[in-house]
């Protein structure tokens, strides 16, 4: 489908935060209970709209179980985008942020835009880390906050959105080099020579039927 | 050696004269060299020479060496020169090929480089330090540092790939190498990914993240698509590792609309025919090709294939390979694997299988594409690989779709009239019955798939007839297999027949009363079923005869008087015994044949001689065995249900259904004896009343009876008393007598009436305990069978398929 921008994400935390299942409820709306371990790293893709132009997300999400960290930190470096997410409901995941932080930090790119994600906001009974304590560690460490439920969808398309917003307000203030691809950022094929654009049409109608059996 | 000598002898020394020094000491001397030599130029030379002497002693050097040329990695890294003579000297030490220097040397061991690579290994950093080289700018260290990786990854590919995988940006780096504007490196870079990316799910993802397929079309495009050189074929090779069972970076490729850039690999110019295709091309189509199949395979999830072959229909790509298939002058084997390739791309997906067999040949007249394939599929002058590609596409054409089976069917009918035009049912049919029996063969399973799950065209193609002889009747084409079973000698013919006689019989009543009709069939089966071969491929024939004949019972539902489904029991039981019977079944699971068969959708038989079991048969047998060795050894079947589930599917369905109407028939039974308690019941109430009426009438009338002989014995003691009696009172006590004698009469007779309706009252109170412990029993039956309901809807339910409300609800209107 044609897009202006494309950005690439990572989904990075510990195992069974929901990172799996932010994805899922974002590319196919819908909510899975059981925790199926990821190994490795899953694919999934979805098109957004940001000040009236198209923009491809491309989404990594990562496992984040101990054994899989040198594989995951293969892909901080051409990631545009990483959600950080913890749950509120143990407070263990949000002690490891600074670890994952800082692994974040030191193999991306410097522009790479977090978003940290407190994710099951709707059990509130069990909650063990204050929603204060989320936004002052995101005020620490200059990243954009934001609690979710991949459960009840709350907040989970503004995560991916505002991320994106970010992403493009970077790439309007000239911060982002959008010709280097290895930023995780790509400019649609409308950008480029005719001969893409048509080509570009056909795969419209591809993209959106196979949206549509999903 | 001239030149290796000079060389030595500036780096040594003039040698000691008289004594010419082993290799082994030469290359002793040279590591003593590099470890020692406090000047860089010294070492420098060693290495050089270490390396000229690497190939022709290269255990000498490899076992003495191997640590100082880590050193050498480690701290000349200043020298560009110095590391690349070391890179080369341990490519050359762990190399997987062996060179013609040591050809002749007998000490060599052949697996000489991977005993090196396993030392080198050993210690992870090794590698680091490799990895750490690809960032050096310089042509030669940067190319000699990727041939090393890649001779590694030849001789211990998991090893490496896992060592790769934890270093922090390894992957990244040589995926940079591919932007590497001299062509060299980025050549032999991608040599390298395709070695890396083997079999490493978790490495081909990292590769795809790091834009591998946009840089992979970027290169192919530059170099001229399929036209372009070997290195088309290397970036497709390297495709198809990323892409290889590797669902998650299927996914990617589609999302990233990659599909429709692999369109310009199928645009065939007009000129091409004159051309002609150089085997490069050849090569570079057919891994597309292969590309094209890893996307729709029919071992990827469902969702996926779907979704690959909607957008392949609509950006084009599926018109682009249909042309491929129509255009003259393709090389045999690329128009083999297109038409698997087209195959796969329809299979499943209606809108693409109504677009396959909407494709006309160029022919004149002009033909369908389908039919114009089955035409090479019969025939037997085309290559082997050919007919099986033609019958896997058909057999995708008509998977899934109940339109497509049925116009298959419809051609055959003798309602469509149109006879001037070859049709793909008589293609089917004249191979049938074909001398070649790879032609027998190919339409018999290609018929069957025309049948699979389709209840309907079972019984529409029992209406095709054939006329065998001029002048004789026509002969229905069941019939005719059933006879040409009995008569051919080739085990493909019958193996192929049976097949497709059980899928045609089985969940059809119909079929397998016109096969009992027809002569000699169920003495062949049992003839076959019985024979004592022992021989792998008359195991099989066994097996199947057995298959076939059990559907004969199962499915059979008592149309034909002499083969009813309880006589042709008796004759299995008697004539064959349940456990060779259940044993022959079990046997066609042995055979070799079949396992392969059962793998894979498509028949992958190189020769002719591998091709005797179609996959979809092995799925039907699976199901059908079971079901049949259970509805044929279990006793309470053979007076329970009586009529055959038709049912297609699971063998959890075909019991659900006979368990549905065990339930219906005891719902009705149940019914009918509550309606006949109601009565009896009716009927006691009524007969106690008449019995209290009675007991009433008779306490009135012995009331009545006392108050007479009271009235009687008062007019004896009265004559007494005024006597002599007179004429008028002896008148009067005989007819007192005559009255009490009377009454005594009706007294007995009422006595009598009362006993009898006291007995009948004590049966029907018998009748109603009888009756209510049969609906005692019923209820228990009733509650039992839910259960077991409940427990097959469990299962089925887990099993995926769906189960309507209509099966819960039987058992509730019963209580």
């Amino acid at each position: 489908m044609a897009y202006a921008y494309l950005f690439k994400y990572i989904i990075i935390g510990d195992t069974g935060v929901g990172k799996s299942c932010l994805l899922l409820q974002f590319t196919d709306k819908r909510f899975q209970p059981v925790h199926d371990l990821t190994i490795g790293v899953e694919f999934g893709a979805r098109m957004i709209t940001i000040d009236g132009k198209q923009i491809k997300l491309q989404i990594w999400d990562t496992a984040g179980q101990e054994a899989f960290r040198s594989i995951t930190r293969s892909y901080y470096r051409g990631a545009a985008g990483a959600l950080l997410v913890y749950d509120i409901t143990r407070r263990d995941t949000f002690n490891h942020l600074t670890t994952w932080l800082e692994d974040a930090r030191q193999h991306s790119n410097s522009n790479m835009v977090i978003m940290l994600i407190g994710n099951k906001s709707d059990l509130e009974s069990r909650r063990e880390v204050k929603k204060e304590e989320g936004e002052a560690f995101a005020r620490e460490h200059g990243l954009v906050f934001m609690e979710t439920s991949a459960k009840t969808a709350a907040n989970v398309e503004e995560a991916f959105i505002n991320t994106a917003k970010e992403i493009y307000e970077k790439i309007q203030e000239g911060v982002f080099d959008i010709n280097n691809e290895a930023n995780g950022i790509k400019i649609g094929p409308q950008h480029s020579t005719a001969g893409g654009a048509s080509g570009a049409g056909g795969a419209g109608a591809g993209g959106a039927a196979g949206g549509g059996c999903c | 050696m001239d030149f290796l000598k000079s060389g030595l002898k500036t780096v040594l020394g003039a040698p000691e004269p008289g004594h010419q020094p082993s290799g082994a000491e030469i290359v002793e001397r040279l590591v003593d060299r590099v470890n020692n030599s406090t000047l860089l130029e010294d070492r420098r030379d060693a290495c050089r020479a270490l390396k000229a002497m690497s190939r022709t002693y290269r255990v000498e050097v490899g076992a003495q060496g191997m640590d100082t040329l880590k050193q050498v990695l480690e701290l000349d890294r200043a020298d560009n020169e110095t590391i690349n003579y070391a890179l080369d000297t341990l490519n050359n030490v762990m190399s997987p090929t062996q060179f013609e220097e040591e050809e002749n040397n007998p000490r060599v061991p052949m697996n000489i480089g991977e005993q090196f690579t396993e030392m080198f290994i050993k210690d992870h950093h090794n590698i680091q330090l490799v990895l750490d080289l690809l960032d050096e700018y310089d042509f030669r260290v940067r190319l000699s540092a990727v041939q090393l990786l890649t001779s590694l990854l030849t001789n211990r590919p998991k090893d490496i790939q896992e060592i790769i995988l934890v270093k922090p940006m390894g992957v990244s780096k040589m995926m940079d190498l591919l932007g590497d504007t001299r062509e060299v490196i980025r050549n032999e870079t991608l040599l390298l990914l395709i070695k890396l990316t083997k079999g490493n799910a978790n490495i081909q993802k990292i590769v795809a993240f790091e834009n591998a397929f946009d840089r992979l079309f970027e290169i192919v495009s530059t170099e001229g698509y399929s036209d372009g050189g070997i290195i088309v074929e290397d970036c497709l090779l390297l495709m198809l590792n990323l892409l290889k069972n590797n669902s998650s970076n299927i996914n990617f490729f589609k999302e990233g609309s990659y599909i429709q850039k692999m369109l310009p690999m199928f645009n065939t110019p007009d000129e091409s025919e004159e051309a002609g295709w150089s085997p490069q091309k050849v090569s570079n189509v057919h891994c597309m090709l292969l590309i094209v199949r890893t996307l729709v395979s029919p071992s990827n999830s469902a969702q996926i294939i779907s979704s690959c072959q909607k957008i392949m229909k609509n950006v084009g790509l599926l018109d682009a390979l249909c042309n491929i298939l129509m255009s003259s002058g393709v090389p045999a084997d690329i128009l083999t694997e297109t038409i698997n390739t087209v195959g796969e791309a329809v299979r499943g997906e209606v809108t693409n299988q109504e677009f396959l067999g909407n494709v006309m040949a160029p022919s004149n007249p002009p033909r369908p594409a389908i039919v114009v394939l089955l035409m090479s599929m019969v025939n037997e002058k085309q290559p082997f690989s050919l007919r099986c590609a033609v019958l896997y596409c058909f057999q995708c054409y008509l998977y899934h779709n109940e339109m497509s089976q049925a116009s298959l069917v419809q051609t055959l009918l003798p309602s469509s009239s149109d006879m001037s035009s070859l049709t793909s049912g008589q293609l089917l049919c004249g191979g049938l019955f074909s001398s070649d029996v790879l032609s027998n063969w190919f339409s018999a399973v290609a018929l069957m798939h025309g049948l699979i799950e389709n209840p309907v065209q079972k019984e529409q193609l029992l209406r095709v007839l054939l006329a065998t002889n001029i002048g004789s009747s026509p002969v229905s084409l069941l019939h005719q297999c059933t006879l040409l079973l009995q008569q051919t000698t080739k085990l493909k013919s019958k193996v192929a027949l049976l097949m497709l006689l059980a899928m045609w019989m089985s969940y059809c009543p119909p079929a397998v009363a016109a096969f009992l009709r027809a002569p000699g069939g169920v003495g062949w089966l049992v003839a076959q079923t019985c024979a004592a071969d022992h021989d792998d491929n008359e195991f099989l024939l066994q097996g199947l005869s057995a298959l076939l004949l059990a559907i004969c019972i199962h499915f059979n539902d008592d149309s034909v008087d002499n083969y009813s489904k309880e006589s042709l029991r008796q004759l299995l039981t008697k004539r064959i015994g349940m456990e060779m019977f259940t044993s022959k079944l079990s046997e066609v699971t042995r055979h070799e044949l079949y396992n392969k068969a059962a793998k894979h959708p498509q028949l992958r038989a190189k020769v002719a001689a591998d091709v005797l079991v179609d996959y979809e048969f092995c799925r039907l047998f699976k199901v059908l065995e079971s079901v049949l060795v259970q509805s044929l050894t279990d006793r309470t079947q053979q007076n329970g249900t009586g009529s055959p589930t038709l049912e297609r599917g699971s063998p959890e369905s075909g019991s659900l259904e006979q368990y549905k109407t065990l339930i219906r028939q005891q719902d009705a039974r149940l019914q009918e004896l509550m309606a006949q308690l109601e009565g009896l019941l009716h009927q006691n109430q009524s007969l106690q009343g008449a019995l209290n009426d009675s007991i009433s009438a008779n306490s009135h009338l012995k009331d009545e009876n006392t108050l007479l002989k009271a009235q009687v014995s008062a007019a004896v003691a009265l004559p007494s008393s005024t006597a002599p009696p007179s004429v008028q009172d002896d008148s009067r006590l005989q007819e007192y007598e005559a009255r009490l004698q009377a009454l005594d009469g009706e007294v007995a007779r009422l006595t009598g009436e009362l006993k009898l309706s006291q007995d009948a009252q004590r049966s029907t109170a018998e009748e109603l305990e009888r009756v209510k412990k049969d609906q005692d029993d019923l209820l228990e039956l009733l509650a039992d069978q839910d259960i077991k309901l409940n427990d097959y809807k469990m299962r089925l339910m887990s099993l995926g398929h769906p189960v309507e409300e209509e099966m819960s609800a039987a058992p509730q209107n019963l209580t």
